[in-house]
């Protein structure tokens, strides 16, 4: 049930990341055509607009990667031998980047918020719409490391990988 | 605190979190958060602010498309058509497909911003290929991988678009001024593929006839206008680098969907996902890194930087070798763009100190942290050609120190002879290059 839950977020995420790849493309090329044809009028929004796309771009990427675990990272030390051993690797991994989500929730209210004051220079948008992905990627990452980090936790009880 | 005490304790806690396989972008905004506690003006908020900032940033929007265009270009089976040019032009070499490999990484370089799809691209078409003729598979991963490290020192690249949107350079500048390096890594690379052909007896094809030479580049020629598209409309003038980045992805989008119908609609949204991913990941890493260097930059430590190393007394060449030390280093464990936004940092206001041209310091700057894509730990593009001929990265090693080698050679000659790279962008872009 919870896993069908989180299941669900997570390919929303992709097809919002895909819509809004595609989306990305059409400002720009608006810009190009405004700027070498007379077909349509010189824009101003259309650079914003794709800024705001790409910053979304960025956040909901970040989500996708801690449930996929395809953030960049390093392998320095050796793998441990046991599951069990795996099991603890992997949770001080996850508590650590635990620390970060929690951040991003904590301090992101008062991101939202300060957003919520202002409007974008050219369009006028509200920019809570922007701030927001902060927190929300905070609560998208704590629910993403859970679900790992209960799994793990089996694990270790169980002393066997999946 | 001192600011010695800070900056130990920011790089402290950033390598303790890596050691943990923490993700470098987390550890980065791990290792910002204590910081942010022990001054009473700071507070983590900015952390997040200092992402948005990075983030929005109508330039950095070149790197999905530059990805999403290299993305479809192999979608579209475009590295063949470079393939068969590369074998008529230069297959009948001793070492026939190691030259091979060189060139098309040279071509797609031109095509592309990206090392890593370019290891994915030609690697996935060309080790194979290489094995089933009987190169030994360690060498071949070594050279693909050495060879696409081009892709971001040879025009359009994405670490360049990073750079001239972190540290203010022009971009056109920094493109032109990679043609020359780009070329004589790929000149070093075959020398080392004569050597080791000799040595292992690699097999040679027969020598393409003019028709067939003719016949290649007609079917190349569509792909190989990419580049004079890029660099010429961003050095014309006419675009600004997103623009023309996006005109690369429409231009793939049509070679690949209507001219070649290679790519089939329905999987245009597996590559737009793919290449988004990707992109998002990669940038995730700017906006902490770019958190850590304004703490950095805050707590004064690149002047402390700067000062302590203007102690030794040491003038433009000797800058160079450090700045291509630092970058090398770093290479090893983290990913480019963090390295070029927390090193950059620290690193620039020694290069202006000295007199350094901020192109020279640039060139240099991406050409080691470039090397740093196949040096392990952390090597991607290594990681990826290890991936694809099936062999660990420990087996690779020696094969790769050897292609290395004259490519460090070349740094030595950037870093030695500034005007060797200067010369192209002040001939064509006078105006922006003094």
């Amino acid at each position: 049930m919870i896993s069908t839950f989180i299941s669900a977020i997570y390919r929303t995420l992709q097809v919002l990341l895909t819509a809004l790849m595609a989306l990305l493309i059409v400002p720009v090329v608006l810009q190009i055509f405004s700027r070498f044809t007379e077909l349509i009028p010189r824009y101003i929004w259309t650079e914003e607009v794709a800024r705001f796309c790409f910053i979304w771009i960025i956040m909901l990427g970040s989500m996708i990667a801690v449930r996929d675990d395809s953030h960049f990272d390093l392998e320095v030390l050796p793998t441990p031998k046991t599951p069990r051993g795996r099991a603890t690797a992997r949770l001080i991994r996850h508590a650590a980047m635990l620390v970060v989500a929690l951040t991003f929730v904590w301090f992101g209210y008062d991101f939202a918020l300060f957003g919520y004051q202002q409007e974008s220079e050219l369009t006028g948008l509200n920019m809570l719409t922007i701030h927001i992905a902060w927190p929300l990627a905070g609560a998208v990452y704590v629910i993403f490391l859970g679900e790992k980090m209960a799994q793990d936790v089996r694990v270790y009880r169980g002393g066997t990988d999946e | 605190m001192s600011s010695v005490q800070v900056a130990l304790l920011l790089f402290g806690v950033f390598f303790a979190m890596l050691l943990v396989r923490v993700p470098v972008a987390f550890a980065l905004g791990l290792a910002c958060v204590p910081v942010f506690f022990i001054d009473e003006r700071l507070t983590p908020f900015l952390l997040l602010n200092e992402m948005l900032k990075s983030y929005n940033s109508f330039l950095l929007l070149a790197i999905p498309f530059f990805l999403l265009a290299a993305n479809l270009m192999n979608a579209a089976g475009i590295t063949d058509k470079l393939i068969n040019l590369a074998r008529s032009t230069v297959g009948h070499l001793p070492g026939g497909l190691g030259h091979v490999n060189v060139v098309v990484s040279m071509l797609f370089a031109g095509i592309s911003g990206s090392s890593t799809a370019e290891t994915a691209g030609v690697g996935g078409v060309l080790i194979p290929a290489m094995q089933r003729q009987g190169f030994d598979a360690r060498f071949t991963a070594a050279l693909t991988a050495c060879a696409s490290v081009m892709g971001v020192i040879i025009p359009p690249s994405i670490l360049m678009v990073v750079w001239g949107g972190v540290i203010s350079v022009s971009i056109g500048g920094l493109f032109l001024a990679g043609v020359v390096p780009g070329i004589m890594i790929g000149l070093s690379l075959m020398i080392v593929v004569v050597i080791y052909a000799k040595r292992r007896a690699y097999p040679v094809h027969p020598r393409a006839t003019m028709a067939e030479f003719g016949r290649s580049l007609l079917h190349a020629l569509l792909p190989l206008a990419t580049p004079a598209i890029i660099v010429g409309g961003i050095v014309g003038g006419f675009f600004t680098p997103t623009e023309a980045s996006v005109i690369a992805v429409l231009y793939a989008l049509v070679l690949g969907v209507a001219v070649y119908r290679t790519v089939p609609i329905r999987s245009v949204p597996k590559v737009l996902y793919e290449s988004g991913r990707f992109a998002a990941i990669s940038l995730f890493c700017i906006g902490t890194a770019s958190a850590f260097g304004w703490l950095l930059a805050y707590f004064r430590i690149p002047q402390i930087f700067v000062d302590w190393v203007s102690g030794w007394g040491g003038g433009p060449v000797s800058v160079g070798f450090i700045v291509a030390g630092a970058f090398l280093m770093a290479g090893c464990f983290i990913d480019a763009i963090p390295a070029i936004i927390i090193l950059g940092t620290i690193l620039a206001p020694l290069a202006t100190t000295v007199g350094m041209h901020p192109i020279h310091f640039a060139i240099i700057g991406v050409m080691s942290i470039a090397f740093g894509l196949v040096t392990p730990p952390y090597g991607l593009c290594l990681m990826i050609a290890c991936a694809i001929g099936k062999v660990t990265i420990r087996e690779t090693l020696k094969d790769v120190l050897v292609l290395l080698l004259p490519m460090l050679g070349v740094l030595c000659f950037v870093i030695l002879f500034p005007e060797a790279i200067l010369a192209l962008p002040r001939w064509i872009m006078p105006a922006f290059v003094k």
